[in-house]
Formats: C-alpha cells, structure tokens, sequence
C-alpha cells in the first residue's frame, strides 16, 4: 500500500464516511453511518453518491417492513483508496508532531535569530 | 465544519468518529439469550442422537441451531445498523475469543458424547450447562474485541 492523498477523499465528509466504513464492519446502515459521521440525511446522500459514482462504495437498498434501509460498504478499490489516503494523513500528523517537538525542544534564547531557521523546516517538510 | 481533511487533525476526528460507531456496536438484551439458546440446542444434539427414538434424527436440531443463529444475525445488523462477520476470525481482538468458542464447542460435545457412552447422563448435562455459559462468555468477548477493532480500525479487511 502506498501513502498518496487521494482528491476524491479529500474533503472532510467524505473521509468521514470512508473512514467510518474502512474501520472494519461489513456493512454499515445509513443511520448509523450518519450519527457517527455527524453529518445530515442530505450531505450524506449527496457525498455517498459521488463516492458511489467514483466506485469507492456499494449501496444496497432495502426495507424493513414500510421503513427503506440503505447500507453502505467500500469496494476493493475504495479500500484501497482510503487506505492510502489515511496513510498518508498518518505520516503529515508524524511530521508535524516531529516537528512541534523540534520546536518545543528548541528553546528559543534571547536574541538567538537563527532560531525560526532551525524550527521552520520540519514543520513546513523541507530539509 | 472544516471543508478539507488536509491537516492531520482530521485523523483525530476520525478516531472520534470510529468511537461513536464502534459504541453502537452494543448488542440489546436478547441477544446473549438467543446465543444461549443456539448452544443449548448445539448441547442438545448429543443427547438426541442417543435417547431419542431412532426415527428422530439430528438434523432438525442443527436446522434449528442454524435458523436460530442466522436471525440473530439479522436482528443484531437491524438493531445496531452495522453487519460484522462475528463467526470468522478476522477482527484481531476477537480473534482468541473466537478460537475459544471453537474449541469449548468442539471439547464440550467431544466429553458429552464420552459421557453419555459411559452411562453418565447427568455428568453429561453438568458439561452442557457449564459449555453454554462458557459460549456466552466467550461470544459477549469476542464482541468486545470486534468493538475494540472498529474503535481503531484494525478490523479492516
């Protein structure tokens, strides 16, 4: 799996929703994708459809009795998607902690002008 | 509500988000009584296969077991609005908790049949009722350690 931010999971809604159904279950119901998301009916039929569009996720409609039901999953190239992205993230929030511990470790002395030099670049990733 | 995942943040917000889902992930009430029911009649089908009149077979029973097991699926998905594959060993947490529900199966039917060869009916039922709350334990473990895994999303396939 290779860490690369995807542009399609980008957008914090639907990383939510990726990540929500990349975290291991099956099957996840509209409902609950919706309450853990924390989002509304609308942004998560609107953002699921684009994500169903790009082939990231399956949707299976159903009902209960007169209620619909409709669950989501990812397909294999969603996870794959999603993974990579998440990987990514993972290695942004590795460097920007490296980072701040650089700068906290760098106590800054008085008059020391070099000081912006040495803290800035791990945290903007240049060497 | 920020419009792009770009700083790591967003990582933090999904671990919360995962934790939200992974607490509805809780079974309701009746769901340890309905597993307690699968492995009564699992435990049973020792003792029918010996005293029951030899017209009667097993099979209706693991029919029940299996028709049982496939609602409490179902009602489980319905009531929580999230499908996991509780039988496979694939959620890492849950995984000892499964090979425990394999294994206290198997050697629970394993020593019933030896029992009930030996003419010790009773030993027998002790044996039972003790696998079946051993099941039960085990099964409400095995779904802390799929909850565990959603929590930290090890439960991806």
């Amino acid at each position: 799996m290779t860490a690369k931010p995807d542009p399609l999971i980008h957008p914090i809604t639907r990383l939510s929703i990726c990540g929500l159904l990349a975290a291991g279950a099956d099957w996840v119901e509209f409902a609950a994708l919706r309450d853990a998301a924390g989002i509304s009916d609308s942004v998560l039929s609107k953002q699921s459809r684009v994500l169903e569009d790009a082939g990231y996720v399956e949707v299976r409609k159903g009902a209960v009795g007169r209620r619909p039901r409709t669950w989501f999953r990812l397909t294999a190239a969603g996870r794959q998607a999603v993974q990579g992205h998440l990987a990514w993230l993972a290695q942004l929030e590795e460097a920007v902690s490296t980072g701040t511990r650089d700068a906290q470790q760098a106590t800054p002395l008085p008059g020391d002008r070099d000081q912006p030099r040495r803290v800035l670049p791990p945290l903007l990733g240049s060497s | 509500m920020r419009e792009v995942a770009g700083d790591p943040a967003a990582l933090e917000q999904l671990r919360a988000q995962r934790s939200r889902l992974a607490d509805r992930m809780r079974p309701p009430w009746w769901y340890p009584a309905g597993i307690a029911i699968v492995w009564v009649l699992t435990f049973a089908a020792p003792f029918s296969s010996r005293y029951l009149p030899q017209g009667v077979r097993t099979w209706p029973i693991l029919l029940a077991v299996l028709v049982v097991a496939c609602l409490l699926h179902w009602g489980l998905a319905r009531a929580t609005g999230i499908v996991v594959n509780a039988g496979s060993l694939r959620y890492p947490s849950g995984r000892p908790a499964g090979i425990a529900i394999i294994v206290v199966g198997a050697a629970a039917i394993g020593t019933e049949f030896f029992l009930i060869r030996r003419g010790l009916p009773e030993a027998a039922i002790v044996v039972a009722a003790l696998g079946v709350v051993a099941e039960v334990a085990c099964q409400q473990a095995q779904l802390r350690g799929i909850r565990q895994d959603l929590r930290g999303g090890g439960g991806a396939a």
